[in-house]
């Protein structure tokens, strides 16, 4: 597992072309954002990787079809699931550097983005030249909360998602919408939310977010409270940890790859903001099921608080035992509260 | 002044995009490449030393593969654009097929033709408009070949690869398979052995008379090419900082060591490719390097190596696809950074 964070230093992802993923069950409204982020003038140049070729209304940018062709890898002790047919199109598109200001993939309303998040850890060619800038998900607000009782995939994509699409809100009154946002926030604890009425989003809300690699999640990561409460959708809940004092970088990437070693199936994502002993700049860390990955993302300026934070999203997860966990990472000789 | 062999006894130029694959024409009178953006470029036989007597048609927006077209004096080449277009030396080109879908594989063989887009892989008569069959797979097609003989013809996919016979009435498929990503295969020269290349750094092989699986593995990098020797006693593969053979006689590769050529420390080999005349195999590395390699029937790490052009020279990008004309005496080799270099091998005039 060692080898989970061996890529912890590379601070050279800049100049990768960023990947947004499209996800959202049936009739939520996939299709509709799609065609408003493509028909807006933004003066940018997208690929899309659609399943349902022609149900686009534009055809000034690039749209390719893509079949969702997921098979098991196997690396080492890890196995997971990837899109072959995403490093062989995104392979073969991103040959040419500058071609592409940012590719869209969107996925079909039933398919888990586990497989679609992996395919960028695993890919050595696609790790080069691509990043997963944010997972987005659109939502109904109509039916979401019947959708959440009734299917379980549609539990994973919140899970899983970096910014929530809320669309069609003129069909929710306050009440309701209150209702879903605390729903989605048992899932998801850190994931921005928007509203939206027929797909109309700001671009800067689902586009370019650096959502993925955490280098704004600082702003956006909400306070943590030790919340307790449970979901019922499949068991899924966010589980958020802080902690004072600095962190052992190696106690921590022994312990979290243990944890994610023997528990990665249950844990959709997880993410944080750490400060190491010893280190100058924040630490993200992020990971889908098993697959870690990190980056130092800037300096600690003065007097900023080094709370170091940590997110689980997943099932069966035990709160008491990941917090132990976190706290044994601390430092020697480091202050802890 | 260089004293790169390239220099002396070939010539390069520099295309805005890479060079996606490189082919020679079957009468051996002419080479040809294809860049990302979809330009094929035209190497007559008497221009290997002369780049600005090349020519540069543009038949896709896009390039994906190239191969040397069932016509002698011919190239199939499939894009982004759907297409599969016949390119003639002369420069006329002729629109075979035109769909929604990437063409992402194309083969050919003196009789028939064959491309891929998604699953389905398209058999056409040699004179490219006829087709034979279309032949569906459980997921992309990513390598097509034909055997030596013409008879047979194999598809990489998911969990292993389909094998058709060209000329059967009904299409039955001989699956071999092996769970897991195939990105592309090669077959022996005497039909004995398929080996594909996995997404995991390994490669895979089945022994065609019984079906015998083999597994070689061990690569540090994921094996982009492959190719076997003329005689069908080596694999050549890329994937490590050596041009690594698999043995292919005497119970080989199951239970054999490979043997090792042209090893530059820590620099990659990206593509390979065998002479067909010679024991001699070329390999292009990341750096842009491209040596040619002896070898002998029983191993190899004694042979000379003669290098055409270094990297440390010019910085030419990786080497994408290597081919020599079938006569095995002059070589063109492509690059990520859109360098197109030919050298003449024949003896000097």
């Amino acid at each position: 597992m060692e080898d989970l964070m061996s890529d912890a230093h590379d601070t050279s992802r800049t100049g990768t072309v960023p990947v947004t993923v499209l996800t959202g069950f049936l009739g939520a409204g996939k299709t509709t954002l799609l065609n408003h982020i493509l028909s807006a003038e933004h003066g940018r140049k997208y690929a899309v990787l659609v399943n349902e070729f022609g149900e686009l209304g534009v055809d000034n940018d690039l749209v390719v079809d893509a079949d969702e062709e997921v098979f098991e890898t196997n690396n080492g002790c890890i196995c997971c699931t990837v899109r072959g047919d995403l490093i062989r199109i995104l392979g073969n598109l991103l040959r040419r550097r500058g071609r592409f200001d940012g590719i869209i993939v969107e996925t079909t309303g039933l398919a888990d983005p586990a497989p679609v998040a992996q395919t960028f850890f695993v890919d050595e060619n696609l790790r080069e030249k691509a990043r997963l800038d944010a997972v987005v998900t659109v939502v109904d607000a109509f039916n979401i909360i019947q959708t959440l009782e009734e299917s379980p995939e549609a539990t994973s994509q919140l899970a899983f998602a970096d910014v929530i699409i809320l669309n069609k809100t003129d069909l929710a009154d306050a009440e309701r919408r209150a209702e879903i946002v605390a729903r989605i926030r048992q899932i998801n604890a850190v994931a921005e939310i928007h509203e939206a009425q027929h797909g109309g989003v700001k671009l800067t809300d689902v586009l370019d977010r650096g959502g993925f690699d955490l280098k704004r999640a600082l702003t956006t990561m909400p306070d943590f409270l030790d919340n307790n409460e449970h979901s019922h959708e499949e068991g899924i809940v966010s589980i958020s940890l802080s902690l004072k004092g600095r962190l052992d970088q190696q106690r921590f990437n022994a312990w979290i790859g243990a944890i994610l070693q023997e528990q990665g199936a249950d844990i959709l994502r997880s993410k944080g903001i750490l400060y190491f002993e010893g280190a100058e700049q924040r630490f993200a860390f992020q990971a889908v099921h098993m697959m870690a990955d990190g980056d130092f993302i800037g300096p600690i300026r003065e007097g900023e608080a080094t709370d170091s934070r940590l997110v689980f999203i997943g099932r069966n997860l035990n709160r008491p035992q990941l917090r132990r966990g976190f706290e044994s990472c601390i430092a020697e000789g480091s202050v802890s509260a | 002044m260089s004293d790169e062999l390239i220099v002396q006894r070939g010539a390069e130029r520099r295309f805005e995009s890479p060079i996606v694959q490189v082919a020679a024409a079957r009468d051996g009178e002419s080479f040809a490449a294809l860049t990302a953006d979809g330009e094929l470029i035209l190497i007559p036989h008497n221009a290997l030393r002369n780049a600005e007597a090349w020519t540069v048609l543009q038949p896709h927006e896009g390039g994906l593969c190239l191969a040397p077209d069932s016509v002698p004096n011919a190239y199939l080449s499939g894009g982004e654009d759907g297409r599969l277009v016949r390119t003639t030396t002369d420069g006329t080109m002729e629109i075979l097929h035109e769909g929604r879908r990437w063409i992402e594989c194309v083969a050919s063989t003196p009789t028939h033709l064959v491309f891929s887009s998604g699953k389905k892989m398209e058999l056409r008569k040699a004179e490219g408009t006829e087709t034979l069959k279309t032949l569906e797979h459980p997921s992309t097609v990513t390598g097509i070949v034909f055997d030596a003989k013409g008879k047979r013809l194999a598809a990489s996919h998911y969990n292993g690869v389909s094998m058709w016979f060209v000329q059967a009435k009904v299409d039955t498929v001989r699956p071999l398979e092996w769970k897991g990503s195939h990105i592309g295969l090669a077959i022996h020269p005497s039909g004995e052995a398929l080996v594909t290349s996995m997404q995991e750094n390994d490669l895979h092989g089945w022994r065609l008379a019984d079906g015998h699986n083999m597994r070689m593995s061990g690569y540090p990098k994921q094996v982009r090419s492959m190719s076997f020797t003329r005689n069908g006693r080596w694999l050549a593969t890329a994937g490590a900082d050596a041009v690594v053979l698999w043995p292919f006689f005497g119970g080989g590769p199951m239970g054999k060591a490979p043997t090792e050529l042209a090893r530059l420390p820590g620099l990659f080999v990206s593509a390979v490719a065998a002479n067909p005349k010679e024991n001699i195999v070329a390999a292009g590395y990341e750096d842009g390097t491209v040596v040619l390699a002896e070898l002998s029937d029983q191993g190899a790490s004694d042979g000379r190596v003669l290098p055409l052009c270094a990297g440390q020279v010019t910085a030419r990008g990786t080497v994408t696809s290597l081919a020599f004309t079938p006569q095995g005496g002059a070589i063109i080799f492509g690059t990520e950074d859109g360098v197109l270099g030919t050298v003449d091998l024949s003896s000097a005039s």
